[in-house]
């Protein structure tokens, strides 16, 4: 359908072309010739090494010499979900934070200040399924950096006091996110979704982070900290061999311990039938919309089909849901949908934030482009072309910085997936077919059981999504809770 | 330090446009990127917000370029396109694998030769509601989101160029005609007000032919008349309170400063580094870890081409009130005024530009935004490298002369409190209530 309007386009622009040729005099180039691309580019996968140090990490080294830069992190297989007791949410993020608050020998000050006249900064995070360590530095600090690395990683006090006044902070930041219609729209997406009794269903609540003790952050550490679930990541000006005794002589005190955990996760919650669930923001401009339910895990074999069905869906500009909801209707200014992969049975969505007015006429297009991708509007040849293309040719992108390569590869082992994939991704996206597309679409996009959540103004949306009859109405709080009428 | 080096040739077309080309082969992409000298700041009263409209309707289509061909030589084939606009300039991109480096050059070349071939009022009123959704997301449906354009009608006086917000107002985008739209290309979007950089993976020579194939026909525009903008200045100081949906209050204190063109612009950014960003900077260690009266804190110098304002953020701890924070900040500034940064916090605040400089040489697009701004700014390309010198250079005495220069000039001091909440503001009785004149308007097609 979109080939056809195309080729009208075409058609008529040709017409006005030449009435504009004529215009320049001596015009002899032909503007309606599409340039034809060169020849693709040779894909050049950086290369790397993989040895395991005496305490059981994996090391990973991959030169690149164009710059002075290295880039260094130390991930750990296993993140919040794993880890944290459903009571202490929060905690794993409090214990990354801490790492910057003092250590043996230096005040929270003085490891500021080494690391600003070392022109950089130590990151430390921890996430749903994994966490890392990280930095970037110039070749010649890189030694320097990563004995404070060290020194925060293995030696930290944790000073009651500071996490006192990180608690303080992460309470205002939790206040400070009711007020985000977005964030209130995925955290209620996920309840729905997955359940209070679900790690993908639970986050951080002011109960859970203010009963947070410094007994669970130094608790929390000891057990995470693990060499036996680490990968440590060196990508950019280094040799591997040089590299390596660095690391061994900085990481010297880090002794064997732990192991990548299991990512077996509680049964889900019994899907329900199709239901829109309303939270009421008085007087947003706005309305949130997240449509959704639980998707297959990053290891399906279905991966691949999946990223070319979603390219045509909802990953790009010019896919189905932008082109229409965005560029012809004008309800939004962008919308989108992905497949959210990790370990566990991570989110499809579809959504975006739409304009009030238009809240309902923007569902019934979701709903339409949904029951379209799984058979009433037939994938066409056209688009599984483009779609391929654009993820094939997209991947030299990921080996454009130190980071990014290192993020590359990192993921690989994080996944469990074969080390020639990047090598023989262009054949996994090529080898996806038309029927695949269908068959995915139809296992994955389950029309009968969407979650659709919507942050909007009530008194403005309720009734006309009442009038759409896409699904019944419950009403939530912000919270995720039955709302009090 | 290592060298600060981005090799690169520059020349100009004789239409007026100017050329810079960078080649970095490490990554077989390419970065097209041209900035246009128009911004928010070439509108008139009444009708802001054009400069962003227009930026949409560039991605519509254009004489031999139907609508959707953009978006597939370029995410289609695994890059990506955008453009952006700001009080100075609207610039556009295409980032591509190397093969697809003439099509971008032929698609940027259709646009600015023959966009109005096709242009339409129905477009035209299409991408207006897209640009009053984007208003609404990024402005309206968002906590603190008015702040910027409340700081933009208090620091400058009505009718000066940067008064108005980007964005423009919703009954101005409502009113802009299709000969508005028409009019506004035909002088800002020629040649001679153009600057195209590319930068990655290509043959120059090949990239010079392309160019002249596609570019050097385009005809000439009128000269831009650059009429000379104002300084910011108050000649009192303003104590603000404004309404929002929130349930955190906001302290924002901003001073009218210098822009890009002015060299205080150097020390007044390395100043911000040592008032905030680390938590042994100034503001920081007093409100955040000594005091605690701060969740969070942050001062910075924001530079445009003619003007620039210094500003300090802050998010109080439950227990405190705006009142105290900003008497506390002003404690910390005048002690800093008086005594100007130590020797080790100016080390600190630039050991940091090298390895800054460095990362953004990996990415061709950065590369490519770093050359433009120098040539469309400075008329240098090569700024960059002034730039870094000139920010390595600067001084304890010319840090401690811009503090005392700008910080005790007359400022704004603005809080954002929850609504019905007036009495939460920093000396609230003083404080005079912004109301907004550009309420979310009606949508839905013109």
């Amino acid at each position: 359908m979109r080939q056809q309007n195309r080729l009208l386009a075409f058609a008529a622009a040709l017409v006005i072309a030449f009435a504009s040729v004529a215009s320049v005099a001596q015009q002899t180039l032909d503007r309606t010739k599409v340039p034809v691309a060169g020849p693709t580019p040779v894909l050049t996968v950086p290369t790397w090494t993989k040895t395991q140090l005496a305490n059981g990490a994996t090391l990973i080294v991959s030169e690149r010499h164009g710059l002075p830069l290295v880039s260094f992190s130390i991930t750990f297989v296993g993140g919040a979900n794993q880890f944290e007791p459903a009571d202490r949410r929060g905690v794993a993020t409090l214990t990354a934070q801490m790492l910057t608050e003092g250590t043996k020998t230096r005040t929270g000050d003085q490891l500021s200040d080494a690391l600003q006249l070392l022109g950089t900064n130590v990151n430390a995070g921890i996430g749903a399924e994994e966490g890392a360590i990280s930095f970037v530095s110039t070749t010649k600090n890189f030694d320097a950096v990563l004995a404070i690395l060290s020194d925060m990683m293995l030696n930290s006090v944790f000073p009651a006091e500071a996490l006192e006044r990180l608690r303080a902070r992460t309470l205002v930041n939790l206040t400070q996110a009711k007020d985000q219609p977005v964030v209130v729209g995925a955290q209620v997406f996920a309840k729905v979704l997955y359940g209070d009794a679900h790690p993908y269903g639970q986050r951080s609540t002011e109960t859970s982070v203010k009963a947070i003790t410094r007994d669970d952050v130094v608790a929390f550490q000891k057990a995470y900290f693990q060499p036996g679930r680490a990968i440590i990541t060196v990508v950019g000006d280094v040799s591997p061999g040089k590299v390596k005794s660095s690391i061994e002589k900085a990481l010297a005190e880090w002794t064997k311990g732990g192991d990548k955990p299991s990512f077996a996760y509680p049964k889900l919650p019994e899907l329900q039938p199709a239901k829109i669930y309303l939270i009421d923001k008085p007087g947003a401009a706005q309305s949130v919309v997240n449509i959704g339910l639980p998707g297959p895990p990053r290891n399906t074999p279905d991966y691949f089909a999946l990223q070319v069905l979603n390219t045509i869906l909802g990953g790009q500009f010019q896919s189905r849901l932008n082109a229409n909801i965005r560029e012809q209707k004008g309800y939004s200014y962008g919308v989108n949908s992905a497949f959210n992969y990790g370990k566990g049975p991570g989110a499809f969505r579809a959504g975006g934030s739409i304009f009030t007015d238009k809240t309902d006429a923007a569902l019934l297009e979701f709903m339409k482009e949904l029951k379209g991708i799984v058979g009433e509007k037939p994938i066409t040849d056209e688009e599984i072309k483009t779609a391929k293309e654009s993820l094939i040719q997209g991947l030299p992108q990921r080996f454009a910085s130190v980071t990014a390569i290192s993020g590359a590869i990192t993921s690989l082992v994080v996944q469990g997936l074969p080390e020639d994939y990047y090598q023989t991704y262009a054949k996994n996206v090529s080898a996806v077919t038309k029927e695949d597309l269908l068959r995915v679409a139809k296992r994955y996009i389950d029309l009968g059981h969407l979650a659709i959540v919507i942050v909007g103004d009530r008194a403005k949306v309720e009734a006309a999504l009442k009038a759409t009859a896409v699904a019944p109405i419950t009403m939530l709080d912000p919270e995720g809770n039955p709302a009090t009428p | 330090m290592a060298q600060i080096k981005i090799p690169y040739e520059s020349y100009k077309l004789p239409n007026g446009l100017t050329v810079i080309l960078s080649v970095d082969k490490t990554t077989p992409t390419v970065a097209v990127n041209i900035w246009y000298h128009v911004g928010s700041k070439n509108e008139l009263p009444g009708r802001t917000g054009f400069a962003h409209l227009f930026e949409h309707v560039m991605f519509t289509g254009s004489g031999h370029v139907p609508y959707g061909l953009h978006d597939k030589l370029t995410e289609g084939v695994g890059g990506g396109n955008n453009g952006s606009t700001t009080n100075d300039r609207t610039n556009y991109y295409e980032t591509i694998p190397s093969n697809y480096l003439e099509s971008a050059l032929w698609l940027e070349a259709d646009r600015m030769g023959f966009l109005l071939d096709t242009l339409n009022l129905e477009k035209l009123n299409a991408q207006r509601d897209v640009v009053k959704n984007e208003r609404r997301q990024s402005y309206d449906n968002q906590p603190y989101g008015r702040v910027s354009e409340i700081f933009s009608a208090a620091m400058y006086p009505k009718s000066h160029p940067y008064s108005w917000p980007v964005i423009g107002s919703m009954t101005d985008l409502t009113a802009a005609s299709e000969e508005d739209v028409k009019a506004f290309f035909r002088l800002y979007y020629a040649p001679n007000n153009a600057t195209l950089a590319v930068v990655g993976d290509f043959d120059p020579k090949q990239a010079k032919e392309w160019i002249q194939k596609y570019f050097a026909d385009l005809p000439r525009g009128q000269n831009v008349e650059r009429p000379a903008v104002a300084p910011a200045k108050l000649d009192a100081s303003k104590r603000l309170v404004y309404e929002d949906r929130v349930q955190v209050p906001r302290l924002y204190i901003q001073w009218p400063t210098v822009g890009v063109k002015n060299d205080d612009d150097y020390a007044l950014s390395v100043m911000s580094s040592i008032l905030s960003g680390s938590r042994t900077a100034r503001l920081t260690k007093a409100l955040v870890y000594d005091a605690q009266l701060a969740s969070q804190i942050v001062a910075f110098q924001n530079s445009a081409e003619d003007v620039g304002v210094f500003q300090v953020i802050v998010i109080p701890r439950p227990e405190h009130t705006l009142t105290e924070i900003e008497a506390a900040v002003d404690q910390v500034l005048q002690k800093f005024v008086s005594e100007g940064p130590t020797a080790e916090e100016l080390q600190k605040a630039k050991s940091g530009l090298e390895l800054g400089f460095l990362r953004g040489l990996e990415s061709n697009l950065g590369k490519a935004n770093q050359l433009l701004d120098g040539a469309v700014f400075h008329n240098n390309p090569g700024q960059f490298s002034v730039d870094y010198q000139k920010t390595l250079a600067v001084t304890a005495a010319d840090v401690k002369r811009v503090a005392a220069q700008y910080l005790t000039r007359s400022r704004i001091v603005l809080s954002v409190v929850p609504k019905g909440k007036k009495d939460q503001a920093s000396k609230a009785a003083e404080s005079e209530t912004v109301t907004m004149l550009s309420k979310p308007g009606r949508g839905g097609r013109s």
